[in-house]
């Protein structure tokens, strides 16, 4: 919190840009509304820090809910500084958010889970705890924050941006999904045949050491003589760029965690549960799917979870070759050096994979239910 | 009935279990005793044809074990292992339901089985039928384990170290538990034990294998006085035998009516055994002790002489 004050008073807040091109001028939060404003904003953190300061359960509640509050607070404040900075000559003029304000955020956030984890709270209310910042965020950006820089960009693409986000999930569940289906198979066969689990591991340890834009350029000549072999491939839209190479690159990459989580899940059963299975007279059949499966299931969805998280990162590298997604606005943003629109492709894929770590770790731990600890 | 005749079975060029043959009647139990990798849960487990035997034939009731199908044969024989084997993403009540609900029972009737099984085990429905494994103490998982095994209302019971796992008190406990349903329900049991008190305290027929073989069965009492050689009489306690016998006999078969003297101070009960009225004159130093029935009302009385076993007082 302190780190949290400083930042506040001595790094930029926002800075002010005639257009996305030029650098902008950058304002301190005490700039912005003068000096008391912004010492009163410093009281909310003062206040969460000497609560901290001998933590009980009350005191930690509080404090919760005075940095949930600052949280939501946020973007009024990004709006009322809007206001305070527009300038009428230059409608065009866009704001962008400054260093303070990020790792403001960041440390907040943090903050709001550290005492989550702190106070026990369920998962379940965690998410409650988010729903009034998202609104506050919300709120202000479709009315007060039209000139906010990220926001701008946004506007001008909203519907590649939408279809953006489309694309990257369908490629991600492809994948995710291909490899899953592919790693039981693999699981299953490495378990039955054990010379297949030393020779399996060793490739899938080397798929997994290639660097990424390597496996995208390894791929895209046996591709491209595939497709002008066979038409219907073609047809189909496979090609040395696009999707095919990289959706092809990342079950590569996915199957690893994939097929050793499945494989250690499966395995790791404990051998008298399947012996006293078979021996009340389950068919091998039964034992394996109302026994060893859903025992193994948390661990292999933990798989899933890697993988899933791993792959929405990778995604947006594949980019690159023309496969689409969030990843093109990073490049895009890259080429032009307009870091707002880098960050309208990096801040989905951030909220994307945390959102879909958090929702596959939550369904592990449904799968749990009941069981060993 | 269970019958083994010249049962082998090899793993690869080791032979765990050698030409045994073997017969446990209905309603016996039978407790195949040893050191460890003498054969004997393989010999257990090739009932139940977890194992397959090499070599002789298994026969239940007359038929060979290999004419049925080794599901439906598994289904009819109750098996408990050491640690449990319950699942543990299933509940109490699930578990011991499951050979019923393989065998295709309707709801109702698994669940009037359920309740009945936890009561028998003296595991109140309230309390544990909604519970998992892992909320379950050592013998409380253990008596659910047996319960589980006795849900289809098996004709023979195959027990691998079932207590082993248990500290001495619970294992006591649940050794006579399993004496009373025993008596109850009168099952075919072949039961695996390292724990000679334990084979002792249990069995009608004791087996002890070493080596893949059988050296010796019978009557534990036969054994206990006639053990064929030094490795036998050294597993059933060697200078000890004397009080593994006395243990196996009850106070209210050696008592005397009372005789013209006063009652004597220091009481046993009827139930204990030869060698716990044994150990009570020890500690208080006397001859005598007066036997007391279940309400502590004096019923007989009980010499040194008579205890060791002569005619007259």
């Amino acid at each position: 919190m302190l780190v949290g004050l400083m930042a506040w008073l001595v790094l930029d807040a926002v800075n002010v840009t005639p257009n996305r091109i030029v650098s902008g001028t950058p304002y301190r939060a005490y700039e912005v509304h003068g000096w008391w404003a912004a010492l009163l904003a410093g009281v909310p953190m003062l206040a969460v820090m000497v609560l901290a300061w001998r933590p009980d359960v009350r005191r930690l509640q509080a404090a919760l809910v005075v940095v949930v509050g600052l949280l939501s607070a946020m973007p009024l404040w990004l709006a009322t500084a809007v206001a305070a900075l527009a300038d009428p000559d230059m409608p065009q003029a866009r704001l962008g958010v400054g260093s303070s304000l990020w790792l403001l955020l960041f440390l907040w956030l943090l903050v709001v889970i550290e005492l989550r984890t702190r106070l026990g709270l369920p998962r379940a209310f965690g998410w409650l705890l988010l729903l009034p910042i998202l609104i506050g965020w919300w709120l202000s950006l479709s009315f007060w924050l039209e000139p906010l820089a990220l926001f701008r960009e946004y506007q001008v693409r909203s519907e590649q941006f939408a279809s953006a986000i489309v694309y990257h999930l369908a490629l991600v569940g492809a994948a995710v999904g291909a490899s899953l289906v592919l790693g039981i198979v693999l699981a299953l066969g490495m378990r039955r045949y054990p010379g297949m689990r030393k020779a399996g591991f060793s490739v899938l340890n080397v798929v997994q050491t290639i660097p990424s834009l390597a496996l995208f350029g390894l791929l895209l000549a046996p591709l491209a003589w595939l497709s002008s072999r066979f038409d219907w491939l073609a047809s189909m839209g496979v090609s040395g760029i696009g999707w095919a190479p990289a959706w092809l690159a990342l079950v590569g990459y996915s199957l690893l965690p994939m097929v050793r989580n499945t494989y250690v899940a499966l395995e790791g059963v404990e051998p008298a549960v399947i012996e006293s299975a078979r021996g009340m007279g389950m068919s091998r059949r039964q034992a394996f799917l109302q026994v060893r499966l859903p025992l193994a299931l948390p661990v292999v969805l933990e798989g899933v979870r890697i993988t899933t998280v791993q792959a929405i990162g990778l995604t947006a590298v594949a980019a690159l070759i023309g496969a689409g997604g969030l990843g093109t606005f990073i490049f895009q943003g890259l080429g032009q050096a307009a870091m707002d629109l880098v960050l309208l492709g990096a801040l989905p894929i951030i909220a994307l994979a945390l959102v879909a770590d958090a929702l596959l770790g939550a369904l592990a731990e449904r799968f749990r239910h009941g069981g060993t600890p | 009935m269970i019958e083994l005749f010249d049962v082998t079975k090899r793993f690869g060029s080791e032979t765990a279990v050698d030409a045994i043959s073997l017969r446990v009647e209905k309603g016996e139990f039978c407790a195949l005793v040893g050191s460890s990798g003498c054969g004997k849960s393989t010999t257990l487990r090739m009932i139940n044809r977890l194992i397959e035997h090499s070599e002789g034939e298994i026969h239940l009731d007359g038929q060979p074990v290999r004419s049925f199908n080794e599901e439906l044969l598994r289904r009819r024989i109750g098996y408990v292992i050491q640690n449990t084997g319950l699942f543990p993403h299933w509940t109490v009540a699930r578990n011991i339901g499951l050979v019923p609900r393989l065998l295709k029972w309707p709801r109702g009737k698994i669940r009037a089985r359920t309740e009945e099984l936890l009561g028998l085990l003296g595991l109140p429905r309230e309390e544990f039928a909604d519970k998992y494994p892992h909320q379950l103490s050592g013998g409380q998982a253990q008596r659910v384990g047996v319960a589980r095994a006795l849900a289809a209302d098996p004709e023979i019971l195959l027990m691998d170290e079932p207590f082993g796992a248990l500290d001495p008190i619970t294992r006591e406990a649940l050794q006579r538990e399993l004496q009373d349903i025993q008596a109850r329900l009168n099952k075919t049991v072949v039961f695996v034990t390292h724990d000679m008190d334990e084979a002792l305290a249990l069995a009608d027929r004791l087996v002890v294998m070493h080596q893949g073989r059988i050296i010796q069965q019978g009557r534990p009492i036969d054994l206990l006085h006639d053990p064929v050689d030094a490795f036998v009489e050294s597993l059933l306690g060697g200078l000890d035998r004397g009080l593994k016998e006395a243990a196996l006999t009850r106070v209210s078969e050696r008592m005397a009516p009372f005789g013209p003297r006063l009652l004597a101070s220091e009481r046993i009960p009827y139930r204990a055994s030869l060698s716990q009225a044994l150990s009570v004159m020890l500690w208080h130093r006397v001859e005598r002790l007066t036997v007391v029935d279940d309400e502590d009302i004096p019923i007989g009385e009980l010499s040194l002489r008579r205890l060791l076993g002569a005619k007259s007082s």
